[in-house]
């Protein structure tokens, strides 16, 4: 199994074009406000366990790839079992993969799933280098799947 | 005939890109199949076969009756401007979704659910969800044993999976030792779209799209059923796995969270990350 290491964490854009914060008002030493124009910038989530059989499904790959990724590992591969995972917009698309794998295996496969939540960090840089701003981070949370995708054990 | 019912596939399935702004959910997701029996408009309905996996929007008539003589039969060809919504002329005007069994067999009748939609609010479904579940409205349940439920279900389909999800993730943070069965299905929707221009014409699509169901339990549930997750296993669903595999440096990373999450306020000014430019790249550097 030629299987691509991982195409997803590696080919994240540095950033995307940032959100600019809208300017606040200097006068109102509101913390939460942003004196300055600031780029958003966007972490990669925290790596997760990268197995043979783990696929994180991301939005930009083009779905028959991924879907075909996983038959290729179940079929191919040799794989009693995958995990498939999916960030946030990525839900859909993850449970799509495994209820088509479910489906086109005639009901030999089997689904598990389990939800979790990942905390992701943004970066907020200031956008004038001059200004002397500190950069500051935000945390925040977006809902994740992980769905074991199986070969029951006949018993 | 055929050509006009090519705008109509057509336009379809431009909506579902132009709402979905993603081309590939056409695919499985909107897995078309054929109504078995379409009921709703009895008379002239085309009938449409979308085979996954099309992006051209190929489309397969088993029956077409038009009583009215619908306008003349157009060239095959057909400009792509027909191929925008606005142009194509068809609406939904109606959705119904097919019932479908409970997919947690064997509940006590009375359980609360929660059915999410992709316009409800977190906040509204929160609010009532947690109400009952934190059993603070225990005068109000008068004779339903303290008011305070023991379980409750979220679903949602389609775009609502996400919510649906979060809605779990927040309830389990906040209720605590919630034991979690999940569930995912396909479920059938069928669609009437309705011609704009004339209203002559009908059809009725059969889609299916993915579903998810979760049941949270203050008491057990069975452990062997697939899908089912113990309380408070953010870190050990994690740990178990790496156990059975060689842990890779990667994941081992820290990324430091813990000094900035401890605020409490996540958008303080992060005083950690003053030396100039800290990439955040390299988040060992901390």
């Amino acid at each position: 199994m030629t299987e691509p290491r991982s195409p997803i964490s590696t080919s994240v854009p540095p950033t995307p074009p940032g959100i600019i914060m809208p300017p606040a008002d200097v006068s109102g030493m509101t913390v939460e406000m942003d004196p300055v124009e600031y780029t958003l910038r966007k972490r990669l989530p925290r790596k997760l366990p990268k197995r043979r059989n783990d696929v994180y499904v991301n939005m930009k790959t083009d779905f028959r790839a991924q879907l075909s990724r996983c038959q290729k590992l179940l079929e191919g591969g040799g794989h009693r079992e995958i995990c498939v995972h999916g960030l946030g917009l990525a839900i859909n698309r993850a449970i799509n993969i495994a209820l088509q794998l479910q489906a086109s295996s005639q009901g030999a496969l089997q689904l598990a799933a389990n939800t979790s939540t990942v905390e992701l960090v943004d970066d907020l840089e200031p956008e004038d280098p001059d200004e002397a701003r500190e950069p500051m981070t935000r945390t925040r949370n977006n809902s994740a799947i992980h769905i074991k995708v199986f070969y029951p054990d006949p018993q | 005939m055929y050509s006009s019912c090519g705008v109509g596939v057509a336009s379809i399935q431009s909506q579902f890109q132009v709402r979905d702004s993603v081309r590939t959910y056409t695919g499985p997701g909107e897995n078309t199949q054929i109504p078995v029996g379409s009921g709703v408009t009895s008379a002239w309905c085309p009938v449409y076969h979308i085979p996954p996996y099309s992006d051209q929007p190929t489309c397969t008539v088993n029956s077409v009756c038009n009583t009215q003589p619908n306008p003349l039969p157009t060239p095959l060809t057909q400009p792509p401007a027909a191929l925008k919504p606005g142009q194509g002329g068809f609406k939904k005007v109606c959705r119904t979704e097919e019932d479908s069994p409970c997919p947690f067999p064997g509940l006590a009748p009375g359980v609360l659910e929660m059915r999410v939609k992709e316009g409800s609010k977190i906040r509204n479904l929160m609010g009532f969800a947690m109400a009952r579940m934190q059993g603070d409205v225990a005068g109000a349940g008068g004779d339903s044993g303290g008011g305070s439920l023991r379980q409750v279900i979220f679903s949602g389909s389609g775009r609502a999976v996400t919510k649906t999800i979060t809605c779990t993730e927040i309830m389990k943070r906040k209720v605590g030792c919630l034991h979690q069965l999940t569930k995912l299905r396909y479920k059938g929707v069928r669609e009437v779209w309705e011609s704009q221009e004339g209203g002559a014409s009908e059809m009725t699509v059969h889609r299916t799209i993915p579903s998810i169901s979760i049941l949270l339990s203050k008491d057990p549930l069975d452990p062997q059923e697939p899908g089912y997750q113990p309380p408070e296993t953010i870190s050990a669903l994690w740990e178990e796995r790496e156990g059975a595999d060689v842990p890779q440096t990667a994941s081992k990373r820290p990324l430091s969270l813990s000094p900035h999450s401890s605020f409490p306020d996540s958008k303080r000014v992060c005083l950690g990350l003053e030396d100039g430019a800290l990439p955040q790249s390299n988040p060992q550097a901390n």
